[in-house]
């Protein structure tokens, strides 16, 4: 198979980057969650939209699973290659083909940088929303399929929220153009479908997304509390007078600690937990924010809180939140980021009930996460080096993302499910619902060529492990049949 | 033969009304023909069907016994929410049973801190605003039916409205809906988290007009009223220095809670009809919202009035109350029935474009106006680019009605043409079910009927709508034959 598939891949005209010896394929065979690794049978790297469209033909009719990647720099596992399959590599196709300042639409290739996007419309006074931690290297294309968000996806939403349109080739090599560039598009909504689909549904040759105007103020709060129940209280009462921060972002004393040995942040000692707010806008609306928040947050019992005065101090603030995962390594050698969302009321009681599993693990958890949009980010030490703690440290992760189902939340906020949260999968969701997911995943790849065995679980997977997650004595999807 | 259809066309009544009798109570069955009249159509009068019969189930079980007994007897279900669609996406099968959900009409649960209502298919648009008003909170979407109109059918149609620019369509307001697949499964889509893993069923579910399952319940956000709102009413000497005004407005990052146009024939309608004091020498008239608190919408009043100065704008107008900004609104609200006062019928279509080609596509409609011989008023949501171009017609004049198909047919294609789609908020229904060949390639209409066999592999729910069939499209590729090109040549035709 793998002579022939080489074969039909050389056939390509014009001819394209493909690799096929080990010493080449070595960097494909992991994305950022490196935890898990596969060689890829081979890899291809389409300079056009054509080429791809003719690799996933000549996959199709050989019966090849194909893998897209982007920048992999996904952390769940969605770009870890296949063994037997080809790895559909989209970092050459990185033109911005369009800018219309007037529509404030950019129309790219997949492989464009999440940044590079911001910056070749800067000039123009807008930018892209979107923005992972990641984004002066992850791709468009990329951030699509994960439906990614950043830090401030509370007031600009997610990847989704912020696209017109996409053209993707299907499992037939056939092109869908999903979305459009006025308000609505008639038909079944496409462009959500595949947003997030994590290459399951079809390949993304093209995306069209919405700019913003750049704001025109924007201001940097970090309030400092004794307590974290204190700060997730301060979180609610913010949301809940209908002020939308452009970010609300909050961290633990672990995390506090660990950023202040790295980084020498000067933070206020002492501090259980550190709430960095962002409010921006036009200057009346982003500093009639910063009063009212401002005003919330001493009234819930902050002990301290500064203001940035100007944007070098801004940048110092966030320096400690966006790095705030790297002064983390200096904890303990390894450590394990989940990714969970919770309703934002559920907050407290969250924080509580994993300061209490981490006790009955005995392992350290630091927490940094998205407060404002209830996206939760703890993160488990421990050392690979001492037997057992890697599979310790990932039961205690499949227990947080359990809990955050349990009280009304998701298993993902905006890392995805890729492989490594397929298991979450079958508690997240009822037979009827995998079965619903199935169902359209055939409806756009009935041959199962397109990244096979991530992000939906087959209803014998979750029923094998069903037994591992029995809960209150009611086996989950007792309806499967099982061996 | 008509007779012998008729009999069996009876016969089939018998055997599913017996079926469904065995379900449900007596009441919640309808067969006789008076009882079925006020189902046979939906907002688009134009076109009637009776339904075989009419369910009306009380709760989840009896949707689900429903859908079992049309399983069973292999019929049609076409659900119905309050029955105000302008595209027909209610309109009864002959053969299939009318799914009304009109009483599953509870507001379930209201979260203030979370600001989410859980609410029944049936509940009205405004009804949800009513019920939360006293917490000082909102539903945004507002499409002018919002008085009668369910949020199921909201949901069924992506539903849009005047505010819909700031505030989105009824898919950015939703975080989850419970639905009942033809199989009886109930699946809930959506989290009241941030974001759902798997594939977003929640906004494939959205919009697709009871094509794929019946929506059981729907979770919507709700958003604090905003502390004040203020509107300016703007005259323009030409169509063209307006939409360019509303370009400028959006471009210079202004997102107004509502950005409208009408222009001088439907001005006039509306002045004789409600005096809100409109401008009678404008050819068009913008009004802009804004809301939000009190500095803000000062703020942003501030540069649209100097946007629209700059435009070229002949006269501008701020409202100073509530009332008067009711009453510069009060027009444009009543722009339909004010335009049914200088027309024995009119037809409206619903179309939308990429702003930046809102000059051409008002011109080429004037050009088709004059082609056609019938006047067209434009009354429409100008800041999203949402269409709604009004063709006087009547219906009386042999000929007329189609001639006014013809031309509508033409504002759609010209749509597509510089880029934009043949609905904004209406759905496609059967009436645009035509134009989606135009607007849609082979292999993406294909990727619509996998979607719709995936969740209904049998295709008993609304059958015949929304999507039309390739045989379908290659039939109307025939009659419209542009430029000697034929669209889908690849088709197999008949």
């Amino acid at each position: 198979m793998r002579s022939q598939a080489l074969a039909a891949l050389r056939a390509i005209r014009p001819p394209m980057t493909v690799i096929s010896d080990d010493e080449g394929l070595k960097p494909f065979e992991t994305d950022a969650f490196i935890a898990h690794r596969e060689t890829p049978m081979l890899a291809v790297l389409p300079d056009d939209e054509a080429q791809v469209r003719q690799v996933v033909k000549a996959c199709h009719a050989l019966g090849v699973p194909v893998v897209s990647r982007g920048a992999g720099t996904g952390i769940s596992g969605g770009a870890i290659p296949h063994r037997d399959g080809v790895l559909l590599v989209l970092s050459k196709m990185r033109r911005i083909d369009e800018v219309n300042a007037l529509a404030r639409t950019a129309t790219v290739e997949p492989g464009v940088r999440n940044l590079q996007v911001s910056e070749a419309v800067a000039h123009l006074g807008l930018f892209y929303a979107p923005d992972p931690s990641s984004q002066s290297i992850c791709s468009i294309g990329g951030n699509v399929a994960e439906n990614s968000g950043g830090v401030h996806c509370l007031k600009y939403g997610l990847t989704t929220h912020n696209l017109l349109a996409v053209r993707a080739i299907d499992a037939d090599g056939d092109v869908i153009d999903a979305g459009s560039l006025a308000l609505d598009a008639p038909g079944y909504d496409l462009l959500a479908l595949l947003t997030g689909s994590e290459g399951n549904l079809g390949v993304i040759t093209r995306v069209t997304v919405r700019l913003l105007p750049l704001p025109e103020r924007t201001e940097t709060l970090l309030a400092a509390f004794p307590s974290v129940r204190q700060a997730a209280e301060a979180v609610g009462e913010i949301i809940g007078a209908g002020i939308i921060p452009a970010a609300l972002e909050m961290m633990d004393r672990i995390v506090i600690e660990a950023c202040e040995r790295f980084m020498a942040m000067g933070f206020p000692t002492g501090a259980e937990a550190l709430l960095l707010a962002e409010v921006d806008g036009g200057k009346e609306e982003a500093g009639e924010a910063l009063e009212a928040v401002s005003a919330i947050l001493a009234r819930c019992g902050a002990s301290e809180v500064r203001v940035a005065a100007d944007s070098v101090e801004r940048e110092r603030l966030w320096k400690s939140r966006k790095g705030a995962f790297t002064a983390l390594a200096t904890i303990l050698p390894d450590y394990y980021t989940i990714d969970g969302t919770i309703p934002r009321r559920c907050l407290p009681e969250v924080l509580a009930e994993i300061t209490r599993l981490s006790a009955e693990y005995g392992m350290t958890v630091g927490n940094v996460f998205h407060a404002g949009d209830g996206n939760i980010h703890p993160c488990i030490f421990y050392d690979a080096g001492k037997p057992g703690e890697l599979e310790r440290s990932e039961e205690f992760g499949g227990r947080i993302l359990e809990l955050c189902v349990a009280v009304g939340g998701t298993i993902t906020g905006e890392h995805g499910v890729g492989i490594e949260k397929l298991r979450q999968m079958c508690v997240q969701f009822r037979a009827p619902e995998l079965a619903a997911f199935h169902d359209v995943k055939r409806a756009f790849d009935p041959d199962s060529i397109l990244n096979p065995g991530k992000a939906v679980p087959t209803l014998k997977r979750c029923a094998e492990w069903g037994g591992t997650h029995m809960r209150a004595g009611r086996m989950p999807h007792a309806d499967i049949p099982r061996f | 033969m008509s007779a012998v259809r008729e009999v069996s066309h009876d016969a089939k009544r018998a055997r599913v009304a017996a079926e469904l009798a065995r379900v449900l109570p007596a009441k919640s069955v309808l067969v006789e023909r008076e009882a079925l009249k006020p189902y046979e159509c939906d907002g688009l009068s134009a076109y009637r069907e009776t339904p075989l019969l009419a369910a009306i189930p009380a709760d989840e079980s009896e949707v689900a016994a429903v859908l079992a007994v049309a399983r069973a007897t292999g019929t049609p279900v076409v659900a119905r929410g309050s029955g105000t669609g302008l595209s027909g996406g209610a309109l009864p099968l002959s053969d299939g049973i009318l799914l009304s959900l009109a009483r599953f009409n509870r507001v379930v649960a209201v979260d203030p801190l979370a600001r989410i209502a859980r609410v029944q298919p049936g509940v009205t648009n405004l009804k949800i605003s009513q019920h939360v008003a006293h917490l000082g909170l909102y539903y945004a979407p507002d499409p002018s039916s919002q008085i009668a109109c369910s949020i199921g059918g909201n949901v069924a149609e992506n539903s849009g409205g005047v505010h819909c620019l700031k505030y989105g369509l009824t898919v950015h307001n939703i975080v989850k809906v419970r639905v009942i697949t033809v199989e009886g499964d109930i699946v809930d889509l959506g989290s009241e988290a941030l974001d759902s893993p798997g594939y977003d069923l929640l906004a494939t579910i959205t919009g697709s007009e009871g094509l794929l399952a019946v929506i059981l319940e729907v979770t919507v956000k709700l958003l604090p009223k905003p502390e004040v709102a203020q509107v300016v009413m703007a005259s323009f000497g030409d169509v063209e220095s307006a939409g360019e005004a509303v370009a400028r407005v959006i471009g210079a990052g202004i997102v107004p809670a509502g950005l409208e146009m009408m222009d001088k024939l439907a001005t006039r309608a509306v002045e004789g009809f409600v005096h809100a004091g409109y401008d009678l020498e404008a050819e068009a008239i913008l009004l802009a919202e804004s809301d939000g608190s009190r500095e803000e919408v000062a703020h942003e009043i501030a540069q649209v009035i100097e946007i629209m100065r700059s435009s070229g704008a002949t006269d501008i107008r701020c409202s100073s109350s509530d009332a008067e900004r009711l009453r510069f609104w009060s027009g444009r609200k009543a722009a339909f029935p004010a335009v049914g006062r200088i027309s024995p019928d009119y037809y409206c279509i619903d179309g939308s474009i990429p702003r930046g080609a809102l000059a051409k596509v008002l011109k080429r409609t004037e050009e088709l106006s004059a082609r056609y011989g019938l006047r067209c008023a434009n009354v429409f949501h100008a800041g999203d680019g949402n269409l709604h171009p009004l063709i006087l017609y009547d219906a009386n004049i042999p000929g007329e009605l189609e001639t006014t198909e013809r031309f509508a047919a033409d504002i759609l294609e010209l749509c597509i043409e510089v880029g934009g789609t043949i609905t904004g908020e209406h759905g496609v229904g059967i009436e645009k079910i035509n134009q989606m060949c135009s607007q849609f390639r082979p292999a993406e209409l294909a990727q619509f009927r996998a979607v719709k066999a995936a969740f209904d592999p049998e295709g008993l729910l609304n059958p015949g709508k929304m999507v039309p069939t390739l045989h379908r499209c290659a039939e109307y590729g025939a009659m419209r034959v542009k430029g000697g090109a034929l669209p889908h040549p690849d088709l197999p035709r008949f």
